[in-house]
């Protein structure tokens, strides 16, 4: 299957967060307990049982509003720094541009989401299995659009084929920076490209997001220097036997991602 | 990877859902298995969504009789797939735990409910409606004729039963709720719309002939400009969005005017905050501002509107007041309102819009005090915006103007939307592709139960319902025209039959009478409970939660003796007897609680907002006990009718003569209820073809429930068409599903012509008249009096053939069509709707109003709004001003969505949204408790202190606006307190519609 791209278009989503109910709908995710954060934004961050979510964020700049809506789900990255986190090679990527996680491999050490530069993937702490979004690539793979897009009233989502989807990404943000010179494209280039490819009305920073997301260089260092030559490392700490330097230090960076890190849209 | 999609199709049969529960995604598993769906081996069954008035298809995934997935249907031309939150999780509703299992009965007293069977509960039900019945019938009343003389009438009224609801149901349902109704002698109905759209049907049919929505949700993608005042349309009717952004992409602008910057400001290109309440002042400058710069459209104008008809001597306008006004009654007699009529009781046309008689003169003259300067003084909108938005709306024709509660819930609600009608009759935008008054209208089928006259004040179709004053059918096509007779026989031909003859009135006398001294409103009804209606059916409502000043709500269903309720889940109405604050043993309402079938659990019809009727099968069953409400409401007039079997009592003739028979093997059949609305040739037995068919047929010869809906299953259910093709490109898909009025998409389209016939606007040809064939062809059905009238006759220049005068009403005068005979009516004529507090609009501040009107401050507030609430408050007590609305996440009184997890999570909780001036006022931080008060009572909520709404100038004083959703109450899964506790009971005086849309309120932290 060719490379696919799912372009949000934050100039036309108005909110509504039917994104987020029809991903709970096709996946059969339970509802969480929730209060108003702020705006009207009621979940705060991706959990084992929310994929995608939509944040609000209220600019009041000479008497003109601009509330910035975002919908977060899995960047579904060309690089995907999770994938190559991951230590029992349980994350995989389709040709399409999906980045999965095999749930049967899962051991639930959450590395991935320690090194993923948004936060995204999570762990549900009594399963140990970690969860994110997976691009509906079910129903991709059947040839029907992703739940997201599929519901999007506005037509904020659209799905095809990426390349011709940069197209219209590029042609809508030259009419849209018009009225909104600040608006740019965000997902084209980072982490090799993502698969789910943002138009926003104002700098990255604006909605909480990093504008240069990178692969730590703590896990190039690791991934590609000591592991080739130490793999034997990796299923030892992984089975948890030894309470290595290893596990604190990614016990430590969990802990640090959950308290704000990179995490966006707070 | 590499992964073939081809290998993945080829493979199949076990269900993805196994593994995507719980443990998520297995992708091993996934690809091992080509990627094989959790809806393999389903069976797709498509129904229409039952939230707003979008009428958006479902696509339900079935297998064995569970609903494995829902969403969108993308063969449906109105969604294309694609559903708002509350929709897209309605798979919760099918198998909710939280849904009731069998009917409940709940004695007197009781702190709690028992479970008991259908037969009982029917019996019981039953027993006691004729109990009422018998008890508070009226064979005769007394009134007062019109030379002044005392003498009795048959009314044949029955005073203690009242019905409320029928919003929810489909048409059928609504339909045998309202017959049921007036079979069993009560008027005494009362839904959602009259608290809802009441204002739009009071103010669009005086203006244009029919009180509908104009064109579609789809239609949107035409126009060049919208202006969203009164709507926020991607919160409240998320379909419109995917419209309103096809016509952005082409270049349309979009206005919001709002009092608050809400989700659908977010998308817009101007948008202005408003006060609440406020909208004639900047609308009226709208309309100076187009008159004083000649942008009306003078072929339009002089051709298609009154503007030239000559308007009484006598009509006046001083000190905010009209002529004709009664201070004592608070009422206006309209005699000064008409036109000067020549000897064939015909208005007389003036030469040239430049007669100081003629309504264009009086429109100018009207509306030359509203300056950009006063407009902004009063609404808070600066000058220079609403000059921007005046410019734009002239550059950028056709426009749509959307609008929803935001307008019709004032007691100037008719005032409001009348504005609209002469800006956009001035424009020449009505009855084009694209040029609309979109009235979006709030619930699913609230449209088809104001079709279906689930109203006091009507019949099926837009009859007037007869009052004591028309006892007779004579007296009542002398009061509203002959034009009212054949609708009216051909609906007693449906309910009576062959009973109905030409020698007995088609059992005319059958038909309850209103007294015109009690007609009470829904809001007004609660305060009638005990004295006058002992019990009440409430048929998918939430009274308790969504009347305003909800207190008297409770204390009216504690004097009821008995009260029926039907619903999917069991709301805040059904369990009254524990609302906080009451003890149960102090309430001897007996209640029943009937377990409803949801929409996708039964066959039927809803019509949407754009008149769209759609048919669906049941997709499930309904589970447990629950029953279809056309079941429910069968099943009870069939037990009264055999309590009543035998009886020779004149006054239970209408329910035993009744044609009543629509079992289909157990149940009833939807269908054939259906089949009695569109209509039947009853000197053939055979259905009626189309409307047109019905409209030749000699009077007495066809049988109509509904004349509007005739047709639309005449040559086979054409409500069931799935035809999503679009030839002509203007989105009128007209093989899909059937729009009444006889299948016509775009209503007045004849306005979209030039006086030859021919379209004015090449992009948007809707009709035209094909002069070689004779008729009026092209791609929409031809709104006009006969297709084979060419713009050569009279008729055939008719835009607005519903209005007597055959025009749109830029004044709605005072006026009938046709010539009395001998005091008797000639033939044939029509009668004006009418709006009671004024022909032209002005601006009147609210009941509860934060300043005074600089107008004329002697007639600051309507001269004519009753007035419900007993407890109104000064500003002195009460600073800010209140508004209240709904949020996308849940819908209406939340009955259904506060029963859905999913939405409960993306919406938790009600909130107050103040500015940030008042938060650093009142040291209000956000996510503070803050309790809101008023006059009526007082609540607390999680406060969202915010820039979307600003501090405004009014009559240069800061002025602070406060809001608030309502969806909230004591019981569901997710319970939070109600709005409504603090909200106005006062009513526009023409439609009854409340005005929950503003009120004065405190606010503090606690």
């Amino acid at each position: 299957m060719t490379k696919k791209m799912v372009f949000i278009d934050t100039s036309l989503c108005t909110g509504c967060k039917g994104c987020s109910v029809a991903c709970k709908a096709w996946n059969d995710l339970p509802a969480e307990k929730t209060q108003l954060i702020t705006s009207y934004q009621t979940q705060k961050d991706f959990t084992p049982n929310t994929w995608t979510y939509v944040s609000f964020t209220q600019k009041y700049e000479n008497g003109k509003m601009n509330w910035l809506m975002f919908k977060s789900q899995c960047f579904h990255c060309t690089e995907p720094a999770c994938m190559k986190a991951c230590p029992v090679g349980a994350i995989s990527q389709t040709e399409s541009g999906y980045v999965l996680i095999n749930q049967d491999k899962c051991i639930g050490c959450g590395y991935c989401a320690a090194n993923c530069p948004w936060s995204v993937p999570k762990t549900d702490e009594t399963k140990n299995k970690t969860f994110k979004c997976t691009g509906c690539v079910d129903r991709v793979e059947n040839g029907l659009l992703p739940a997201c897009v599929h519901t999007c009233q506005p037509g904020a989502l659209q799905f095809g084929e990426r390349e011709e989807m940069l197209q219209k990404a590029k042609a809508r943000l030259a009419e849209v920076k018009k009225a909104n010179p600040k608006a740019n494209l965000y997902g084209e280039n980072i982490m090799g490209g993502t698969t789910y490819v943002y138009l926003l009305l104002d700098e990255p920073e604006v909605y909480g997001l990093p504008a240069n997301p990178t692969t730590p260089s703590s896990l190039t260092l690791w991934k590609d220097i000591v592991q080739p030559y130490c793999g034997w490392l990796i299923p030892l700490a992984a089975a948890g036997a030894v309470g290595s330097f290893f596990s604190t230090r990614l016990i430590n960076v969990m802990n640090s991602k959950s308290k704000g890190g990179n995490t966006h849209g707070h | 990877m590499n992964i073939s999609r081809r290998g993945f199709l080829k493979a199949s049969g076990i269900s993805l859902a196994a593994f995507a529960s719980g443990l998520g995604f297995d992708v091993a598993a996934a690809q091992a298995k080509g990627y094989a769906l959790k809806i393999e081996g389903c069976t797709k069954i498509p129904s229409v969504c039952h939230f707003c008035s979008g009428g958006c298809a479902l696509l339900l995934h079935v297998k064995d009789g569970k609903c494995i997935h829902l969403e969108g249907d993308p063969d449906c031309p109105i969604n294309e797939g694609a559903l708002c939150p509350k929709a897209a999780g309605l798979a919760q509703v099918a198998h909710s735990p939280e849904r009731p299992k069998t009917p409940k009965y709940r004695a007197p007293g009781s702190d709690q409910w028992t479970e008991i069977s259908w037969e009982e509960a029917i019996e019981r039900i039953a027993k006691k409606t004729k109990e009422v019945r018998d008890k508070t019938f009226k064979r005769t009343e007394e009134r007062t004729n019109a030379a002044g003389v005392k003498e009795t009438v048959a009314v044949n009224r029955t005073d203690g039963i009242a019905i409320m609801g029928g919003a929810e149901i489909d048409n059928e349902e609504s339909y045998l709720l309202a017959k049921m109704g007036r079979l069993l002698g009560t008027t005494f109905h009362e839904n959602q719309t009259r608290i809802c759209h009441g204002s739009t049907v009071a103010a669009l049919a005086p203006s244009f002939g029919r009180g509908a929505m104009t064109n579609s949700y789809q239609d949107m993608q035409n126009a060049e400009s919208f202006l969203i005042g009164g709507s926020n349309c991607a919160e409240a009717h998320p379909v419109s969005m995917k419209w309103i952004n096809r016509a952005r992409a082409k270049g349309a602008k979009v206005i919001v005017v709002d009092p608050r910057f809400t989700r659908t400001a977010s998308q817009a290109d101007i948008f202005a905050q408003i006060r609440p309440g406020t909208d004639v002042a900047y609308l009226g400058a709208i309309i100076n501002y187009i008159i004083e710069n000649k942008q009306y459209d003078e072929y339009y104008v002089t051709n298609l509107t009154n503007a030239l008809l000559k308007v009484s001597k006598d009509f006046k306008f001083e000190d905010g007041l009209f002529s004709g006004y009664n201070a004592d009654k608070k009422k206006y007699d309209f005699k000064s309102w008409s036109y000067q009529l020549d000897a064939e009781n015909k208005p007389v046309k003036a030469a040239s819009l430049d007669d100081p008689d003629c309504v264009f003169q009086k429109v100018k003259a009207h509306y030359s005090r509203y300056t950009l300067d006063i407009a902004e003084k009063i609404s808070g909108i600066p000058a220079a915006k609403i000059k921007e938005i005046a410019e734009t709306l002239c550059a950028k024709r056709p426009c749509t103007v959307v609008y929803a509660l935001g307008m019709t819930q004032h007691s100037t609600g008719v005032q409001g939307i009348r504005s609209y009608a002469v800006m956009q009759l001035l424009l020449g935008n009505i009855g084009k592709a694209g040029g609309a008054i979109n009235a979006l209208r709030g619930e699913p089928n609230v449209q088809g139960s104001t079709d279906m006259a689930n109203l006091i004040d009507n019949l099926p179709g837009y009859i007037p319902q007869p009052t004591s004053s028309e006892s007779t059918l004579l007296e009542f096509c002398t009061k509203y025209g002959t034009a009212q007779q054949r609708p009216i026989v051909a609906q007693l031909k449906a309910w009576f039959g062959e009973n109905a003859t030409a020698e007995n009135d088609y059992c005319y006398d059958f038909l309850p009478k209103n007294n015109p001294a009690n007609m009470p409103t829904y809001s007004q009804m609660f305060p009638k409970m005990g004295e006058q209606f002992k019990i009440a059916f409430n048929i998918g409502t939430d009274v308790l939660i969504s009347q305003p000043d909800c207190t008297v709500v409770g204390e009216g269903l504690d004097r009821l003796e008995m009260l029926v309720n039907a619903d999917i889940f069991e709301n805040e109405t059904a369990l009254f007897w524990k609302r906080p604050g009451v003890n149960p043993k102090d309430i001897q309402t007996e209640v029943f609680m009937l377990p409803a079938a949801f929409v996708y659990e039964k066959a039927g019809t809803m019509a949407n907002s754009g008149r769209y009727v759609q048919w669906k099968e049941a997709a499930l069953k309904p589970p447990n006990q629950a029953k279809p409400d056309l079941d429910i409401i069968d099943l009870i007039f069939k037990k009264v009718r055999e309590l009543y079997a035998g009886s020779t009592d004149p006054k239970d003739a209408p329910i035993l003569k009744a044609n009543w028979n629509y079992d289909d093997g157990h149940e009833a059949s939807a269908l054939k209820v259906l089949q009695e609305l569109s209509g039947y040739d009853l000197t053939t037995g055979q259905l009626i073809p189309t409307i047109r068919d019905y409209l030749k047929a000699p009077i007495g010869t066809v049988s109509t429930g509904c004349w509007i809906y005739t047709g639309c299953v005449g040559k086979g259910n054409l409500c069931a068409r799935r035809d999503n093709s679009d030839p002509s490109g203007l989105a009128l898909f007209r093989n899909w599903s059937f729009a009444w009025p006889g299948n016509i998409r775009v209503l007045y389209n004849r306005a979209s012509c030039d006086a030859l016939g021919q379209p004015l606007d090449p992009k948007r040809k809707l009709i035209w008249w094909d002069a070689a064939a004779g008729v009026w062809t092209g791609n929409d059905g031809a709104d006009v009096v006969d297709l084979n009238k060419g713009p050569d006759t009279p008729e055939g220049q008719l835009a607005f053939r519903m209005n007597p005068e055959g025009v749109g009403r830029l004044f709605t005068a005072n006026y009938t069509s046709g010539m009395p005979v001998d005091g008797k009516p000639g033939i044939p004529t029509r009668m004006a709707s009418q709006c009671k507090d004024g022909p032209l609009t002005e601006m009147y501040e609210p009941t509860e109003s934060p300043t005074d009107n600089i107008l004329h401050p002697k007639v600051s507030k309507s001269p004519c709004a009753p007035v419900n609430s007993t407890k109104i408050g000064s500003p002195k007590d009460y600073p800010y001003v209140l508004t209240t609305y709904g949020v996308v996440e849940h819908f209406c009184s939340g009955t259904i969505t506060r029963n859905m997890p999913w939405l409960n999570e993306i919406m938790p909780e009600p909130f107050a949204e103040i500015s940030k001036n008042l938060g650093k006022k009142l040291g209000i931080k956000e996510g503070d408790k803050v309790e809101v008060s008023s006059a009526r009572g007082k609540l607390v909520v999680t406060a969202l202190v915010t820039d979307r709404i600003q501090t405004l100038k009014i009559n240069g004083v800061d002025t602070e606006t406060i809001g608030m959703p309502w969806s909230w109450g004591f019981a569901s899964l997710s319970p939070g307190p109600s709005t409504n506790v603090v909200t106005m009971n006062s009513q526009d005086p023409t439609s009854g519609t409340t005005e929950y849309k503003c009120c004065l309120v405190n606010v503090r932290r606690v």
